[in-house]
């Protein structure tokens, strides 16, 4: 089932909540919605589910729109962060409720939930209370529950958020398997990236209810289309440098003081072409800046956070600019030392001060 | 570049449908329904009727050609002596029931509850409720006994020993016995509401206080008493206003004697010049003017602690619009 | 609170000093047990034991109709009190507690000022709305009566419970496959069980102690309840048979107290439900 949002807005009281969103999703598509608390991500995916009533805007299923839609009659199925299971009833109770409620009858009811169950690897704990199950078990009756009736839609909202990290690392998995096989259309609200990046066919990052950007998990690494969503995705963050955009011999030049980086030519030419101003926002990200002594850019180290199998070294450049570089683990340096870096140059994003927008992609 | 467009043809936003809009009205309906009917019939009804009623000379004698007589019967509430007779009861009912049991001894039970061990705390508070769940009529009894005439009463059979003339301490001392009967039931009110503020002060406080070397007593007088004042008021205007317009025990226990409106508290008035057949012939207009002022009272002050206590700032949006 | 105050010994005296403030109530509900097995009693000391105080259970009451009458009388009362009560509450308070629509902050004000309010004051006028209705001296009017006064009340109990369910579940519900109606009653009824069983008490006790209504608005015998039937022994007889008049006050205090000593904890919770919120 495709999914078309269409200048949906959510308004509570003078807030809003979600302001204007556009989104198509394709059939079988796996999206996240990704953002930071307050982005309006929840309230998006109360809307789809029809529990939030939107303020103005459209939400298309297939050809339809479902805007008057109840709920009951959306054919979609939910998971929450809590899993909502109901706790006065069995684990089958659980799972059959949404085949009771369509009035199947026992019997098949009994062989759909089953098949469900054992899909979910909970085919044995059919007649216990959620109350008996742990964390991760109720999680795979709840995602149980939302599948057994065979929606066109799934909705998740943080589902693996309150399970310890190495069952959620499992279920990460397990999830994308499931939804790839099963190929249900499926929107998952999320505020972990890296769980987003993972998982979805497309992630869409929203900011104070407004969709900031809507690419697949490649695009938004690597070819971020505004500042807030370069330095939101990616840790450690990408770095950030005020620089200007200048023309020398031919080539374009990004300096800040104690930094100059020669652009590739096809990025340059595109970013000037793109740059009302020679002001912009110069960004790289950790993993993109190296210790080379045959770097051109000289620094000094300030802290060094280990970080397993890299260390994070913040450097300070010559002009006072703070450049979290990641370096494999053991480096043989310490705060204080004089070091110099090499900038992988075709890995550079530039964006519009003004507008926060992308100058390349 | 993967901006989004959005190619779909927008129609014009879409009105909610009929079925939908409907919907909205006749849920909260079907759930809010019986509620209204009944709160309506038998409190918003009866809050415009008193009034209405008060307005007219209706009586059984005029039962079938009322007539309406303006503030007449305020008026001769006014010019009544007996009223100031009641006015002054109604005061000493509250005023005594009010300070020495529904505050003063719940005050009291809830600092010495919460002062002992759980266990016998919790069987100290149960047992006072049982005065409050004891049928009025029972209770009104065993007070009754209580307090009756040599042999047989228990008050005097206790004083005895102190060599004290025994007599009916009902008729002796109808006040008393009123207050008190009325306060051992008032008193679990505040002393639950009680309970819980003082169990509900941080605990840090108190430790605080145990380790600046308070006394238990100091630190109930400093740290304890204030921190619960706003429990405190709250019982206090809460109670004033059931006790004035509470009579079910002084109905009971003296009927507003023993002689002429001894204890006739102002509530208790109305009702027998409304209600009551004892004096021949029911005055419903003059009742209802009686009563009226009260329920003006009680309606300018449930507003009033509806601001004051801030009952308001509790209601929390629903997260579910869809109905 | 946590810690105790004091030494051992202040606990003590404590614990001796809220004893003897309940020393006048603990001898009243012993002389009302002795007492009515006793052939008389002078002051706290019972002297002869006897059933006879009894006989009102096969002999009835002089000019009364059976006490088994009236005992139904009562329960049937107390019982659809209670029963109308729980479900409008149930009812309301779900509504008040989770549904958006408008009116809904008005009536909430409302429920919470009917709260505070004596409704004691209104019989007068309640008394009119019955009669206009048909209504008086019928159990049925005095039953709506009740169930009236005492509903706000109970629609802030139940709102109280209905607000501590987690909104994921009932959102579950609806995507489910419920309507509100269905999610209401599969999923959080079932829930609030305990809050059910409380204000059921509560107003079983409440419809089976009611003194007042019944009397102010019933006439006839066939409608007579328990407390008006005492109250009517008290005036016949204030100066005589104080055996026969415990004996029937314990018969009718014997449902009370069981409930008293079997729910205890509801109904210390109940009471202090019904003022949740307001220990600011």
């Amino acid at each position: 089932m495709e999914v078309r949002l269409v200048h949906l807005s959510k308004y509570f009281g003078e807030v809003r909540a979600v302001n204007d969103l556009n989104l198509e999703i394709k059939s079988g598509e796996f999206v996240a919605l990704l953002g930071p608390s307050g982005c309006g991500k929840t309230t998006t995916l109360l809307m789809i589910a029809g529990i939030y009533i939107p303020t103005e805007g459209e939400i298309w299923f297939g050809d339809r729109i479902v805007n008057d839609l109840l709920p009951k009659d959306r054919n979609i199925g939910m998971v929450f962060q809590s899993y909502a299971l109901y706790p006065h009833m069995t684990v089958f109770e659980n799972i059959s409720f949404p085949l009771k409620l369509k009035k199947v009858p026992m019997a098949e009811r009994r062989k759909r939930a089953q098949r469900v169950a054992d899909m979910m690897q909970i085919g044995h704990l059919m007649d216990r209370k959620p109350a008996q199950l742990s964390g991760g078990q109720q999680q795979r009756v709840a995602l149980a529950r939302a599948l057994v009736k065979e929606p066109d839609i799934l909705l998740f909202d943080e589902p693996l958020s309150n399970l310890d990290a190495k069952l959620r690392l499992t279920m990460r998995g397990e999830l994308k398997r499931l939804q790839k096989d099963l190929g249900i259309t499926s929107i998952y609200v999320t505020h972990d990236q890296v769980e987003a990046m993972t998982m979805a066919d497309r992630v869409a990052v929203l900011r104070d209810g407004r969709l900031q950007t809507f690419s697949t998990p490649d695009d938004l690494y690597n070819r971020p289309q505004t500042l807030f969503v370069a330095g939101f995705i990616g840790s450690p963050p990408m770095n950030f440098i005020d620089a200007t955009l200048v023309q020398e011999n031919g080539k374009v030049v990004v300096k800040a003081e104690g930094m100059r980086i020669e652009l590739p030519d096809e990025l340059g030419k595109r970013a000037l072409a793109r740059a009302k101003s020679d002001r912009v926002v110069y960004g790289i990200r950790p993993e993109h800046v190296h210790l080379d002594p045959e770097g051109d850019i000289e620094a000094e180290i300030y802290v060094v956070e280990p970080l397993g199998r890299e260390d994070l070294l913040d450097c300070r450049l010559l002009g006072g600019s703070v450049m979290g570089v990641l370096a494999p683990a053991g480096q043989p340096v310490g705060p204080g030392d004089k070091v110099r870096l090499r900038f992988e140059a075709e890995h550079s994003q530039l964006f519009d001060p003004e507008t926060e927008h992308t100058l390349l992609w | 570049m993967t901006q989004q467009t959005v190619t779909a043809q927008v129609t014009p936003h879409m009105d909610v449908s009929w079925r939908a809009r409907l919907r909205r009205f006749t849920t909260p309906a079907f759930f809010t329904g019986p509620a209204f009917v009944l709160v309506f019939l038998f409190f918003f009804l009866p809050v415009i009727l008193t009034i209405l009623i008060s307005l007219t000379d209706m009586s059984v004698a005029t039962i079938s050609d009322i007539k309406f007589v303006g503030l007449k019967n305020y008026i001769r509430i006014w010019r009544s002596r007996t009223t100031w007779k009641i006015l002054r009861n109604t005061f000493i009912y509250v005023g005594f029931t009010l300070t020495f049991f529904n505050v003063g001894l719940a005050l009291v039970l809830a600092l010495i509850t919460t002062h002992i061990p759980d266990r016998w705390g919790t069987a100290f508070r149960t047992f006072w409720l049982l005065p409050r769940i004891t049928p009025s009529v029972i209770y009104a009894i065993m007070w009754t006994w209580f307090t009756a005439d040599a042999p047989y009463g228990i008050v005097n059979q206790f004083l005895q020993i102190f060599g004290v003339e025994p007599r009916n301490w009902m008729s002796a001392q109808p006040w008393l016995v009123v207050i008190a009967a009325n306060g051992f039931v008032g008193a679990s009110f505040g002393m639950i509401i009680f309970t819980s503020a003082i169990r509900s002060i941080p605990v840090d406080f108190l430790r605080a206080a145990l380790v600046d070397g308070a006394s238990t007593w100091q630190r109930i007088r400093y740290v304890i008493l204030p921190m619960i004042r706003w429990p405190i008021l709250f019982v206090v205007s809460y109670q004033t206003l059931s006790l004035l317009a509470s009579f079910e025990y002084i109905l009971l226990l003296t009927d507003g004697g023993p002689g002429f409106y001894t204890t006739e508290v102002w509530s208790l008035h109305a009702y027998h010049r409304a209600l009551s057949n004892y004096f021949g012939n029911v005055q419903f207009g003059y009742g209802a003017a009686l009563a009226a002022i009260l329920v003006v009272i009680g309606v300018i002050a449930s507003v009033i602690y509806l601001r004051v206590f801030r009952f308001n700032e509790m209601v929390a949006e629903p997260k579910i619009e869809v109905i | 609170m946590t810690e105790h105050a004091g030494s051992r010994w202040i606990q003590v005296f404590l614990i001796i000093l809220v004893a003897l403030l309940c020393v006048p109530l603990v001898v009243m509900y012993i002389w009302l047990l002795e007492a009515a097995f006793a052939k008389q009693t002078y002051g706290i000391v019972p002297s002869g034991f006897t059933l006879s105080n009894w006989r009102f259970l096969w002999e009835g009451f002089k000019n009364m109709p059976s006490i088994w009458r009236i005992t139904f009388n009562t329960l049937v009362f107390a019982a659809i009190v209670t029963v109308a009560e729980v479900f409008f509450a149930s009812l309301t308070g779900y509504a008040l507690s989770r549904m958006k629509f408008p009116g809904r902050r008005i009536f909430l004000s409302f429920t919470l000022v009917l709260h505070a309010f004596p409704a004691v004051t209104l019989l007068i006028a309640i008394f009119y709305v019955l009669l206009v209705m048909g209504l008086y001296d019928t159990l049925l009017g005095v039953i709506l009566v009740k169930a009236a006064l005492e509903l706000p009340l109970g629609v802030w109990i139940m709102k109280g419970f209905f607000d501590g369910i987690s909104w994921d579940m009932e959102m579950s519900a609806l995507v489910d496959g419920c309507s509100r109606f269905r999610a209401w009653w599969e999923v959080l009824i079932p829930n609030i069980r305990p809050g059910i069983a409380a204000l059921s008490i509560f107003s079983f006790l409440s419809g089976w102690s009611e003194f007042l209504l019944p009397y102010i608005f019933t006439s006839s015998f066939e409608n007579f309840t328990l407390s008006v039937m005492l109250r009517r022994l008290i005036g016949d007889f204030r100066f005589v048979d104080y055996g026969l008049l415990t004996a029937a006050g314990l018969y009718y205090m014997l449902p009370v107290l069981i409930f008293f000593i079997f729910t205890q904890e509801y109904l210390l919770n109940i009471y202090a439900g019904g003022t949740k919120g307001t220990q600011i």
